[in-house]
């Protein structure tokens, strides 16, 4: 018999983990909903930007939460040169060069992190690395409790950024018809650069916040990145909310399969339900058919 | 008789004569001798340096340090005049001969062996790691009839899945078994395996912790695991000690998860709900250092955690951080645990290793810096490079133990088919203690008390951990 306590745990850490994946979807779901492009190196920017988060934390003895925000910066820019020396090359080609610069980039960064920290695993620590705020039988680390915060002041930004401001007005536009949007006088080569810019920062804040309450190795980004896409396809692409509920709904259903189940269904179950929601709707929750 | 007479005298002289020359003869066939067995018994061929391979996955951290280890008992046994060889009469240094398997691939490895033996023709084989890399990369060397004295792979069907091993246990029909008995004869393990230390684990919680923690009921055991090969042989090998040995136990949980998992909020929030008495961890560094963080940092499950040996590796203690405070780790060799280590061996070994590479050795290095004396050994008493002399020499060692501990105080390789060709190593329990001057923990060996031929080896009483609670 499952008490109320237990369960309610089990789904806490559900929606925590569904945190961080919701930052790696959304970044993703953007650079797809704006370039039309499947990115498979997004992970190896989750990856970096856990890095450079290490880097400055360990190197300069920035408080890793502030270092997530130089986290992005670097990462962005290094979004931006990838899409201008790589995917600007290749827009509008087959689908195959797309497929194929990518996963060659994720052996570039891959053997580059190697190369620059080792395989050896890192951790990062933080100043409440030994807190936690109980509420009677149920506590939760102050670091999950930030962490948790960090995403939600993010994902607000983006949204003002996408709602409020002009370039996410043009972003928008961009997404609903490139054409259209290059005809009403919209630079859409420079919307493109700005998109994965921002969607690579998504991901860097994702590896820094995935760095401070897990660990890092040069490898940590394949696993986010399958269940990123997963998380697209579950919630709609092209979609920020999708991206939002698909996260939750992931970490809840990982979760819960995990702790009813046991750990070999975890990826089997959520992709159970990503299989369920396509076939109900095969655009995915958010997902707007053409 | 004038003649007669001097026939006489000169029968005399001739007799003295005969003397001198009898004496001259002999001193002749004396020096001649000599000279004969100095000049045969000088090498007959050019000698050469003993050709040793080592197989090492060098994309991983296990690679290098296996490789530097190597090193430095090569270079110590080369700078005290090299292997002598009999045959040859004279002592001939050892030459390292690198067999790459990369990250512990089963196929680079039996390429690497392959080359080794038909390329680079060596003598002898030491190393290896992973089970599923030594399997497959054995097999060149069963074929080839080349010793092979292998220092890492847990699992025993690496010298047992022959008939002399009663193929390990292996169903007929199996393709692990090996009918070739000879080849297998040329396979030698000087490692712990899987048995090993989980009848010591287990050992350690029904019989040290058990009247520590639940006097009056049995305790209660969670063992988390990866669901590999690796993982579910701990798993089925403590299952099965629990119930031979019928140690006070139960088993209230077991979960297991995929590989290369890092988030068991879930598995152990499950675990948290039937009140263990102690969490067995049954995964590799960064897995293990997972669970004993999220256990206690996020779902507050303040119980006893135990990690199996191929934790010891710096960067488990520097994952763990204030986590691993008074928790468990097994292990047999503990190049943390001191100084003042536990053998005096290691109270040289450690700092030599320090100050020629910069780094603390590893496990992994141990076994194949003792493997290599072990060869040394067996060159040296077989008195030539011939392989099945060599052979069997290494089946007749019995050398003092060196860094790695066993049941006899000797090194010495099993006949029964239970312990065909494995030594029987002793593990201990370490029990990791904060260090504010290194911001990291440090382990010390709480049991056992005392192994033969080294005396005592615990470093401290064993402490419950200051947050833990009982099932």
């Amino acid at each position: 018999m499952i008490d109320t306590v237990t369960l309610a745990l089990t789904l806490l850490w559900g929606v925590a983990i569904g945190c961080i994946y919701i930052l790696m979807a959304a970044g993703l779901n953007l650079i797809f909903g704006v370039m039309k492009i499947v990115n498979f190196a997004h992970g190896q920017f989750l990856m970096l930007g856990a890095y450079m988060c290490y880097w400055s934390w360990f190197l300069l003895g920035i408080n890793p939460y502030v270092a997530v925000l130089l986290s992005m910066a670097i990462v962005s820019v290094v979004g931006i040169l990838v899409e201008r020396l790589c995917f600007s090359r290749i827009l509008g080609t087959s689908k195959l060069n797309e497929i194929f610069i990518s996963l060659g980039l994720i052996y570039v960064f891959d053997y580059s992190a190697v190369m620059l920290w080792t395989d050896k695993p890192k951790n990062i620590s933080t100043p409440f690395e030994y807190s936690a705020l109980s509420f009677g039988i149920v506590s939760i680390s102050y670091d999950w409790l930030i962490s948790i915060a960090v995403v939600s002041v993010i994902l607000a930004s983006l949204f003002l950024l996408l709602e409020k401001t002009k370039v996410g007005r043009a972003m928008r536009a961009t997404s609903q018809d490139g054409v259209a949007a290059m005809l009403m006088g919209i630079n859409v080569n420079r919307i493109y650069m700005v998109s994965f810019g921002v969607g690579s920062a998504l991901a860097a804040a994702a590896g820094s916040l995935f760095g401070i309450v897990f660990s890092l190795n040069p490898y940590m980004g394949s696993i986010p990145a399958v269940k990123a896409f997963a998380i697209i396809i579950l919630g709609g692409l092209g979609s920020i909310s999708g991206a939002i509920i698909g996260g939750l709904v992931y970490g809840l259903a990982e979760n819960t399969a995990t702790f009813f189940l046991g750990g070999i269904w975890r990826h089997a179950v959520a992709f159970a339900v990503l299989i369920l929601v396509l076939i109900i709707k095969p655009t995915g929750l958010f997902g707007e058919g053409k | 008789m004038r003649i007669l007479g001097e026939r006489m005298s000169e029968k005399q002289i001739s007799r003295r004569k005969y003397l001198k020359y009898a004496a001259a003869g002999v001193v002749a066939i004396a020096v001649g001798g000599a000279g004969y067995y100095y000049y045969y018994s000088k090498p007959t061929g050019t000698t050469r340096p003993i050709r040793i391979g080592l197989l090492a996955p060098f994309s991983q951290a296990e690679g290098p340090d296996m490789e530097k280890a190597s090193k430095l008992a090569i270079e110590e046994i080369n700078s005290a005049g090299g292997v002598y060889v009999k045959e040859w009469g004279v002592k001939a240094p050892l030459e390292l001969v690198i067999a790459d398997s990369e990250n512990a691939s089963p196929e680079k490895g039996v390429t690497a062996v392959t080359r080794a033996i038909i390329e680079n023709k060596v003598d002898l084989l030491i190393g290896g790691m992973s089970s599923a890399e030594v399997v497959a990369s054995q097999v060149p060397a069963i074929e080839n009839r080349v010793p092979f004295i292998i220092t890492g792979a847990s699992t025993h069907l690496v010298t047992r899945r022959g008939p002399q091993g009663n193929y390990g246990g292996l169903p007929q029909g199996s393709p692990q078994r090996i009918e070739d008995a000879e080849g297998m004869s040329y396979m030698f393990h000087y490692c712990t395996t899987t048995f090993h230390y989980s009848k010591s684990i287990v050992h350690f919680f029904g019989e040290y912790l058990k009247p520590i923690v639940a006097k009056d009921r049995n305790f209660k055991l969670a063992i988390i695991y990866r669901d590999d090969p690796y993982g579910v042989g701990v798993l089925n090998a403590s299952k099965s000690y629990i119930k031979q040995d019928n140690l006070p136990i139960d088993i209230v949980a077991e979960k297991k998860y995929p590989p290369n998992t890092t988030d068991f909020h879930a598995e152990l929030t499950a675990i948290k709900a039937v009140k263990p008495d102690g969490v067995f961890v049954v995964d590799f560094t960064v897995g293990t250092a997972q669970v004993y963080i999220q256990g206690q940092r996020d779902v507050g499950l303040n119980s006893m955690y135990m990690a199996v040996e191929v934790c010891e590796q710096p960067e488990f203690y520097s994952l763990l951080g204030k986590w691993g405070d008074h928790q468990l780790l097994e292990s047999k060799f503990g190049p943390y645990a001191g100084p003042p280590f536990y053998l005096t061996l290691m109270n040289t070994y450690i700092p030599k290793f320090k100050q020629k590479y910069g780094v603390a050795p590893g496990m992994m290095g141990a076994d194949t810096y003792d493997a290599f004396y072990v060869a040394k050994d067996a060159i040296e008493r077989a008195g030539t490079l011939d392989k099945a002399k060599v052979r069997d020499a290494l089946e007749s060692t019995k050398m003092k133990n060196m860094l790695i501990v066993t049941q006899t105080g000797y090194i010495e390789f099993g006949k029964t088919p239970d312990t065909y060709h494995e030594i029987a190593p002793i593990t201990f329990m370490e029990q990791l203690i904060w260090r504010d001057e290194l911001s990291e923990t440090r382990p010390l060996i709480v049991w056992p008390e005392q192994v033969p031929g080294i005396g005592v080896i615990k470093q401290k009483d064993f402490e419950l951990p200051p947050n833990y609670v009982s099932g």
